[in-house]
């Protein structure tokens, strides 16, 4: 960083001149000293004087405290108990940037699919990669804008186009006019990060998961890019390296500061984790929900950049408003202005942005709510001055006004965090813009107004500094024209008609003691001396309509008093709870891990005893401890009596979706083996918790199925209420997703968006085989470089370090499995035989659904099977699936599961696996062996799940009847031994929610604070509007219980 | 062992050369008793134990010990179960076969008003859909169109037919359309406004006003002036605002389903509630106007991000008790055949299982209008039911051995269980 050349600049000239600019005509060497006196001086957040004053010049603070000498030649100004604080900084803007490049729609997708980007300039192959852009290049100040900025107090602002996924490099400049050159404080600010393409038109990343990738792969390129450089400085006999400015922008990422912006507070911990992989320095800019995820957001001791963009009132002026608005989405709009309260009291540091505000002026505002919500004043200064200055890298120039530093500061009336204060001027640099004068002469009131004889009555009013009036005379009243106000003087005019003066007459006045007097001419008659003496009051004058309106207002004022007077005593008592995830059904703590004794079930053990009845089990530490009949229960057992119930192993979807941020597929090229479903987990996905209702307790989270090789994929427990890190299930070894058939050959496309190889089955072998080839070259050259000598390597160009390659070297080496999208016995044959080819197995077919017609060849080849249950005829290369399909693959030995695809069907498996009991005459046992140990082969996580036996997880469902039949239903789900759902539990839950609906919509209808009190706004509603039933009245009532089977 | 193969063998060539087609059934030749089994009639009590005769496709006699009349087949179904045929109303069966395939697919037409389309001139009864939907018990179906805003018209066949004609027990049966949106969008992805969006709203409702009533001005011009230039579209409507055939709304969003009634209210038509997502919330208003509710999302998320995950498993327990006429619907091809087990998960929520049967019988024969010919076992009615080994509505009893369809004994056999066929027979060379 060269920072110590920006301060000089500004000693040396405090005009504003670059001194490179040639003088023209006569140097100004004219007293640029200044000192702001008795004023309330806020130095920085630590320290304040209550009168003291302040000495600039040429642009910096020379001296400032309450027992300053006023230098001989500076000018004075007496401040009279006005207030100064140092200049605020946004750390986080677009400010004055010359090009229109990166405007508009940020979510625009071509229809016809861009799958090169534009290198011209030699930059990255990406054009979400905007790296090679200092955006100090097309720094231009704007007068206007910057405006917006300093009425608010800010003097300096960081600025770079909010557009890609790696952004190029912001700057940090003074706002105001004046060059460029001058008010650049730092050249070299943060690199911008999003997990979002911005307006690449290019199709890749399609999905967060390929952001990630992407931002992944570049920061290898870069450390690639530089050792092959420098290989090839040494020794240039071998291929050269090639160009790339957006990489070679990038050198020296490890020592610059990144900014991160997040559409969601789940973001923020994903930024980090990469941060983390390559050592970058990182700020987050969040979204005002952190509050939601505090614990895991907290424990990366982040530095953030807060918006205060708190969400609108919902709009619930009509009761089928309600309809539409989710509890998550109340208890937001009522939590919002806590978030900043909540990140201070966890030690957060953060700094705040008027970016994301739909209005910047409501800015203050908006701060002063945090305030209100229990934000101390100390930290919402340093979040405006010291913290932004930080991130910034400029707090040895500015955010305080210590000695020494930029005179950037603003004056107003008084505490800007409690209350909304005239702001009169904002100094940038020691040069005042000033917003409104200091000092205002007061001119309303009610005058006895004489000149020439005439006696009337003179009416000012209207605002300070902008006086409007009326000339009376009995009931006649003549508005005043021209009415101006300048420091103490006054002009006005009037037509005078009712008093025989011809035309215009004007007025000219200054006012003394209260009193006006002046001169005014008149068309015809000439120049006349005037006064004006405050009027006795008179009672009678008051119009009967006005008082009543005065009246009125008067009460509603009261009335409000009444009303905010005990929220200004204490901060508002927030009415919604806090839950994980904060919406319905969170919650509000994570279920402790018990010991627990079932008692008497009927268990269906899924290995080779089979099903046991009257059978007990005992859970300790998360694992099962015990299974058999009669065992006694530790003193601090939950003992459940499970007489005439079942027990089942929890259910495992082989293939889930649920509970991924972004898009499912990173539907763009054809391979793209480097995206990673675990970089995305969305943890507060209702459906996790909808599964655990249906008793799954484990998922395999997979990319979609929109190309040959698709993305990792993450198994998951479905831990509610933990984070997206928790839910994961970690001891099994890592798997991938592949896709053959109409989905891959694009037969969704239209016509003319089919631009990408492969668009046939043969070319779907073709591209895997040449991938894989690819990866073994791959392997080989990372083994010859690893094995050449220190000397020999500092002149070798090294492999590139491909991620793509890398998770297929882990499938060839049989470390990655591999589940593949698959539906006609062609293409499974295909895979398997390629698979033989390159020395590695299939894991699992997933949909298999022509797997009936393979099975032998599956069973020989070792791959699983995990079918769709009785789905058909919706495309045509599932036009011969049968429901028959899962008997046929078990009984010629494949092990074979039921999943889901579907967060309805999900939720429901044990339904799926009974249609084979259906169809084709499976045994019960093995029918429920589908959704529990057969996926847990799958996964290669049968050693901790899938099966009631000692020492696995304890992961488990009682059910109220016979898991297999469409009567019976879970009454608890417990995973690790933590109980997730109970469903007495889930049923006290609705009535809460119900609750706390109610009471918030109250309190957004302007009801009480506690949403108890009738609001004051009556809501229209249609005629049967009343008669509609609520949730709590309906399905609380009703009793779902088991009925006799027939 | 050897003859098992060879039987296995002579089956397969059977069924090869029956490959594609599984041949309509003759008329009922003779009477037929079904001797012991457990009648469940719907209209009345199950009678365990009971006997039931037919003849010429009618049920002739239900009781104890009856009489074998002469040339009487005797067929013995002890302890198994007898059901009226199970009845799928708004299915799109024979209308599309491949749902991806748009060469296959005939139901939905151009435009926002298709009111004169009639969905069994599409419907190809040789479907391959077809047979997998006899399997699990499902005799009759109204096949629907689908479409925009006014889709057209559907018609109730029965599932063993050589031609549309054979199959038909009501070609017109009734006027479908889907009610316009009713809440307020505010993703990302919607571009309107709240405002633009409730103004799009009250401009689609003033809309469907306009074309009902042109369709009665229209009526009434024709009925004065039969020269009146004929209007398809509008013509196609005329049976719906004089009453004769019903309209089937599609709303599922509690406001969609007041606008809707209140509407068919005001203009006097008869109105059928198809989907019904929320119908529970407005129990009160259904009951009131007396519309009949066909509930299709047995097997659905719920609607709303805080309603209780069996929300959808309970809605038709909560419209019994409100006494609303309901039955049961799969809206799709494919999916009619798990019609009885998503019936059986409204039990396992709450319904009695008689009342649950019902739903898939004679309640949806009572929205249908064909009540007088199905949906019970009864004298008089047609002899279109079915025996299962045990309970149909759950995958552990549910083994259909039997159909009838106005006494023709159905071929139960389908693509499916051939391909089973084959494949279980296959060896690896």
């Amino acid at each position: 960083m060269k920072k110590h050349l920006l301060p000089l600049v500004l000693l040396v000239c405090g005009n504003l001149v670059a001194q490179t600019t040639p003088q023209l005509g006569i140097r100004d060497k004219s007293s640029q000293c200044m000192a702001l006196t008795n004023a309330r001086i806020t130095i920085s957040p630590e320290l304040a004087y209550d009168t003291a004053t302040i000495v600039i010049k040429d642009g910096i603070v020379v001296d400032v405290g309450p027992d300053v000498q006023v230098p001989p030649d500076a000018s004075v100004i007496d401040l009279n108990g006005k207030w100064i604080y140092p200049g605020f900084i946004d750390a986080f803007t677009e400010y004055g940037i010359s090009t229109r490049d990166g405007d508009g729609d940020r979510h625009r997708q071509d229809r016809i699919p861009v799958y090169e980007g534009n290198r011209a300039g030699a930059t990255a192959w990406n054009d979400a990669i905007h790296s090679e852009t200092d955006w100090v290049a097309f720094f231009e100040p704007s007068e206007r804008d910057s405006k917006e900025w300093m009425k608010l107090g800010f003097t300096t602002v960081q600025s770079g186009k909010r557009d890609g996924v790696l952004r190029g490099r912001s700057f940090v400049a003074l706002l105001g006019e004046g060059l460029p050159n001058d008010l650049v404080l730092n050249a070299s600010g943060s690199r911008g990060i999003s997990f979002e393409r911005g307006h690449s038109r290019q199709w890749y990343p399609g999905s967060q998961m390929g952001a990630i990738a992407l931002l992944r792969q570049t920061f290898l390129d870069t450390d690639w890019y530089l050792a092959a450089r420098a290989a090839f400085e040494k020794n240039a006999h071998q291929k050269m390296p090639e160009f790339n400015r957006s990489i070679e922008a990038l050198a020296d990422f490890r020592s610059e500061r990144f900014l991160f912006e997040a559409n969601d507070e789940l973001e923020i911990p994903r930024a980090y984790t990469i941060a983390s992989e390559f050592g970058l320095s990182l700020t987050a800019v969040g979204t005002g929900s952190e509050y939601a995820r505090i614990k895991e957001i907290g424990e990366l001791e982040p530095t953030l950049i807060l918006p205060v963009n708190y969400p609108d009132k919902p709009e619930i002026s009509t009761m089928d408003d309600d309809l539409d608005v989710s509890l998550g989405g109340l208890r937001h709009w009522e939590r919002a202005p806590s978030n900043a309260a909540v990140l201070e009291e966890n030690n957060i540091t953060f700094a705040f942005t008027t970016q994301a505000l739909e209005k910047r002026s409501a800015f203050l505002g908006k701060v002063r709510e945090a305030i209100k919500r229990g934000l101390s004043q100390k930290t919402a200064l340093a979040a405006l001055t010291t913290v932004p200055a930080q991130i910034c890298e400029v707090e040895h120039l500015t955010g305080t006004l210590e000695k020494g530093k930029i005179a950037n500061f603003f004056v107003c009336e008084g505490n800007i965090f409690e209350e909304e204060q005239t702001l009169y001027s904002t100094w940038i640099a020691g040069k005042k813009t000033e917003f409104e004068p200091l000092e205002q002469t007061d001119f309303r009131g009610t005058y006895d107004l004489s000149f020439m004889d005439h006696k009337l009555k003179l009416d000012l009013a209207g605002e300070l500094g902008k006086p409007r009036g009326s000339i009376k005379l009995d009931t006649t009243e003549i508005e005043l024209k021209n009415v101006s106000a300048e420091f103490d003087k006054l002009h006005f005019a009037a037509d005078l008609d009712t008093l025989d003066i011809e035309g215009l007459t004007r007025f000219t006045g200054r006012l003394k003691d209260d009193a006006l007097y002046g001169r005014g001419i008149t068309a015809r008659l000439g120049e006349f001396d005037w006064s004006a003496i405050p009027a006795e009051p008179e009672e009678e004058e008051d119009e009967s309509d006005s008082t009543e309106a005065e009246a009125d207002s008067t009460q509603a004022e009261e009335a409000d008093d009444e009303e905010t007077s005990d929220d200004e005593d204490q901060p508002e008592e927030l009415i919604s709870r806090l839950t994980y995830p904060n919406i319905a059904f969170g919650y509000e703590t994570v279920p402790p891990q018990e010991v627990v004794l079932v008692k008497n079930a009927t268990i269906w053990t899924s290995e080779d005893v089979g099903i046991i009845e009257n059978c007990d089990m005992l859970v300790m530490n998360g694992k099962i401890a015990e299974v058999g009949p009669g065992l006694n229960p530790p003193s601090n057992a939950r003992v459940i009596d499970a007489t005439g119930k079942h027990l089942t192993p929890g259910i495992i979807d082989e293939h889930s979706h649920t509970g991924i941020s972004g898009d499912v597929n990173e539907c763009t090229h054809a391979i793209t083996a480097e995206v990673r479903i675990g970089d995305v987990i969305n943890p507060d996905n209702i459906n996790f918790y909808r599964a655990l209702a249906g008793g799954t307790t484990m998922m395999r989270s997979l990319h979609g199925s929109c190309n040959p090789i698709g993305g990792q994929a993450q198994i998951l427990k479905a831990r509610w209420g933990m984070s997206a890190e928790d839910m994961k299930f970690k001891p099994a070894p890592p798997s991938i997703k592949f896709a053959l058939g109409e989905n891959v050959k694009l037969e969704f496309f239209d016509n003319d968006q089919r631009r990408r190889y492969p668009l046939s089955r043969m070319g779907v072998e073709s591209i895997i085989r040449d991938v894989f080839n690819a990866a073994r070259e791959y392997e080989t050259a990372w083994e010859v470089y690893n094995n050449l000598g220190r000397r020999e390597k500092e002149r070798t160009i090294p492999p590139r370090r491909d991620l793509q390659l890398e998770a297929l070297v882990e499938v060839l080496n049989s470390r990655m499995f591999v589940t593949c999208h698959s539906y006609v016995q062609s293409e499974m044959l295909m895979l398997m035989r390629l698979a033989e080819d390159f020395g590695f197995k299939v894991g699992t077919f997933t949909h298999v659904l022509e797997g009936y017609k393979i099975a032998d060849e599956m069973a020989a080849h070792g791959a699983a099977a995990g079918s769709a249950p009785d789905w058909w005829a919706y495309k045509f290369e599932v036009y011969d699936a049968i429901p028959h399909n899962p008997c046929i693959l078990m009984d010629r030995g494949v092990v074979t599961s039921i999943n889901s695809d579907s967060p309805e069907l999900g939720r429901r498996l044990n339904q799926g696996a009974a249609k084979s009991v259906m169809y084709c005459g499976m045994a019960p046992e093995d029918a429920l062996k589908m959704v529990t140990i057969n996926p847990a082969i799958q996964l290669k996580a049968d050693q901790w799940v899938g099966s009631i036996k000692e020492g696995k997880d304890a992961d488990f469902v009682i059910w109220n009847g016979n898991p297999l039949s469409m009567y019976s239903r879970p009454d608890q789900t417990w995973v690790d031994g933590r109980k997730f759902f109970d469903v007495e539990r889930d049923r006290q839950m609705r009535l809460e929610i119900e609750d706390e609906r109610s009471r918030l919509i109250q309190k957004v209808l302007g009801g009480d604070k506690n949403g108890n009190k009738e609001p004051k706004k009556k809501r229209r509603g249609g005629p049967h509007e009343t008669g509609r039933k609520s949730l709590g009245s309906v399905f609380i009532s009703t009793e779902g219980g088991a009925h006799e089977i027939r | 062992m050897k003859s098992a193969k060879l039987a296995a063998a002579l089956f397969l060539l059977c069924s090869s050369i029956l490959a594609h087609d599984y041949v309509p059934a003759d008329e009922q030749d003779h009477p037929i008793l079904l001797v012991g089994g457990n009648l469940f009639t719907v209209s009345g009590d199950v009678l365990n134990g009971t006997d039931l005769l037919f003849d010429n496709g009618i049920i002739t006699q239900i009781g104890r010990d009856l009489v074998a009349p002469p040339r009487c087949e005797i067929i013995d179904v002890t302890g198994k179960n007898v059901y009226p045929g199970l009845i799928a109303p708004v299915t799109s069966l024979g209308l599309i076969e491949i749902g991806a395939v748009r060469a296959t697919n005939d139901r939905h037409e151009m435009g926002r008003m298709t009111p004169e389309v009639k969905a069994h001139t599409a419907y190809n009864p040789d479907s391959e859909i077809i047979p997998t939907i006899r399997a699990n018990g499902v005799t009759t179906v109204q096949v629907a169109p689908d479409g925009r805003l006014i889709y057209g018209r559907s018609c109730i066949l029965n599932l063993d037919g050589w031609t549309v004609e054979d199959a038909a027990i009501k070609l017109v049966d009734a006027m479908h359309m889907d009610w316009p949106r009713a809440s307020v969008v505010r993703a990302w992805w919607e571009s309107r406004s709240a405002e633009e969006q409730r103004r799009d709203m009250r401009q689609n409702l003033d809309a469907i006003k306009q074309v009902f009533e042109d369709a009665r001005t229209f009526a009434k011009a024709r009925a004065l002036d039969p020269t009146t230039p004929l209007d398809l579209r509008l013509d196609a409507l005329v049976p719906v605002v004089k009453g004769e055939i019903p309209l089937f709304v599609g709303a599922n969003d509690c406001r969609q389903i007041e606008q809707a009634v209140l509407f068919c209210k005001e203009q006097g038509i008869r109105m059928v509630l198809v989907g019904g997502r929320e119908a529970w919330k407005v129990t009160d208003l259904l009951k009131e106007n007396s519309t009949p509710v066909i509930y299709g999302s047995m097997l659905s998320l719920p609607m709303r991000q805080d309603y209780a995950y069996d929300v959808p498993f309970k809605v038709p327990k909560v419209l019994k008790d409100a006494g609303v006429q309901f039955c049961i619907a799969v809206f799709s091809a494919t999916g009619v055949r798990n019609l009885p087990f998503n019936t059986g998960q409204a039990v396992a929520y709450g319904l009695d299982h008689a009342d649950a049967l019902r739903a898939v019988t004679l309640s949806t024969a009572e929205i249908l209008g064909i009540d007088d010919q199905q949906g019970s076992l009864e004298i008089g009615k047609k002899a279109t039911l079915i025996v299962s080994e045990g309970d149909i509505l759950d995958y552990l009893g549910h083994r259909v051995t039997t159909m009838f369809i106005d006494g023709r004994a159905v071929d139960l056999d389908s693509k499916h269980k051939e391909l089973n066929r084959k494949y279980r027979a296959k060896r690896v060379r």
